[in-house]
């Protein structure tokens, strides 16, 4: 007994581990036998990926719905159908919101630090260049009026100008309910299971986006985190952009020819822009915080 | 002194707050890595333009023509998805389930090679309406091939470029 347990003792030193310690004889290696059935080349039929709205559609209105694909292959486009909120994704083409919320986008955070200097401001110019009357030349007070070459200008911009001013929350949020429903109409949106690509190669996927007539410029937009190899693929190219659903704003639509949402991106969507259709005013500005906001905040 | 000389040295070898300290603090790139980089020469992501020629490229869609058997086919694809629930009209078979709507609409797809877009998926409520979407052909070509395509008087040329 206590040789069998020195030998245990050597084994398990040698680094075979508990598997030492069994008396059991070892297993014959696995043989792999052929699989019966289905032929190597056929993919297996996989079930249909259906997504139904999260959010209850009112009765008169019925859901719109789009293809589910995936960036697997460029023909794997037709896995599965979801159901997409009408009040999101179909709303009416108010192509003036769009603009209103695109130049807003465009225009509040700008600070024009333009400033030239007035006539009181430019250097000199306090005495009065010659006697008003008897000289022949036209009566000046200083050399340094707008008139004169070298004086200080009459109605330029004057210091750093801040162009801020806020839209309301809701017209921002119909702003991208409006650019959803546009980009869906125009058979620019399409829906996809995951960003999982096969590889990182930046080439096939601008392959894929030519394959499947994309556009010149794509958007992708997934919920939190992306995979590493649509990434690393997208990370050098120009025409290729990912972005979080936080992030999704109607320029950034208006600018990308294609939107491509996964499905969990299209769940944010909806919970997040269907919220504001049925609250409350805030009592207090929605940038304090509050304990009831969409998303868990 | 010496401490002093090699506190100096150590300041020196730093970037410092100068263009090259600052960018080298918010992660670009120095001067000499973006000459390096051209020098050694970057690989386009996109396809180069092409020159202009006379040729017309071949049309980026395929089109489609409906096929003359679109009717029997049609209605073959339906009876199997639908199986014994068939409508006695065919054409009135809803499809607000969407298991059967997928099925469907993916086996037409992957025959006729056209499957149907998103922004049309929501009026197809009947096999009906899948019918009248299979009967309309679709041009491959943009206006232009469609221009291309027409008679043109010997003196207008028009002049391809991807």
């Amino acid at each position: 007994m206590i040789r069998a347990g020195a030998a245990a003792l050597r084994a398990w030193s040698r680094g075979r581990g508990w598997a030492a310690l069994s008396t059991a004889p070892p297993a014959p290696p696995a043989v792999l036998e052929p699989r019966k059935g289905l032929s190597p080349e056929e993919p297996p039929v996989a079930s249909p990926v259906l997504r139904s709205c999260s959010v209850p559609v009112p009765s008169p209105l019925s859901p719109v719905q789009a293809w589910v694909g995936s960036l697997r292959h460029p023909q794997d486009t037709l896995r599965g159908l979801a159901d997409l909120h009408p009040d999101v994704f179909a709303v009416t083409p108010r192509l003036d919101i769009l603009h209103t919320v695109a130049t807003w986008q465009k225009n509040f955070r700008r600070i024009s630090y333009a400033r030239v200097r007035t006539r009181a401001e430019v250097r000199g110019g306090g005495r009065k260049p010659w006697r008003q009357k008897g000289s022949g030349r036209a009566r000046h007070g200083s050399v340094r009026s707008p008139l004169w070459r070298g004086g200080g200008i009459a109605h330029g911009p004057r210091g750093p100008t801040s162009y801020f001013y806020m839209v309301p929350m809701r017209v921002r949020v119909l702003g991208l309910k409006v650019a959803l429903s546009v980009k869906l109409m125009q058979d620019e949106l399409h829906v996809v299971e995951s960003l999982e690509l096969p590889s990182s190669d930046p080439q096939e996927l601008l392959e894929l986006a030519r394959a499947r007539h994309w556009g010149h410029s794509v958007l992708l937009v997934d919920t939190n985190e992306f995979p590493e190899n649509i990434s690393a693929a997208a990370e050098g190219l120009k025409s290729i952009t990912l972005i979080p659903a936080l992030g999704l704003n109607v320029h950034s639509l208006l600018k990308h020819q294609t939107l491509v949402l996964t499905l969990d991106a299209v769940a944010f969507l909806e919970q997040r822009l269907l919220w504001h259709d049925s609250r409350y005013s805030p009592l207090v500005p929605f940038s304090l915080p509050h304990r009831d906001l969409p998303g868990a905040a | 002194m010496a401490a002093v000389r090699a506190l100096r040295v150590a300041v020196r070898q730093r970037p410092g707050l100068g263009p090259a300290g600052l960018r080298a603090l918010w992660g670009g790139r120095s001067r000499k890595e973006e000459r390096a980089v051209e020098a050694a020469g970057v690989v386009p992501e996109q396809e180069e333009r092409s020159e202009p020629s006379l040729n017309q490229p071949p049309p980026r869609r395929r089109s489609f023509v409906p096929p003359e058997d679109l009717q029997s086919c049609l209605e073959s694809h339906v009876r199997e998805v639908f199986g014994p629930s068939v409508p006695q009209d065919w054409q009135q078979a809803p499809l607000q389930e969407k298991r059967l709507k997928h099925r469907l609409l993916a086996g037409l797809a992957a025959e006729l090679g056209l499957a149907v877009p998103n922004s049309q998926l929501h009026h197809m409520r009947r096999a009906g309406d899948v019918l009248g979407f299979y009967r309309s052909p679709v041009s491959g070509g943009s206006k232009m091939d469609e221009l291309a395509a027409a008679e043109l008087p010997p003196n207008l040329k028009i002049v391809w470029q991807q």
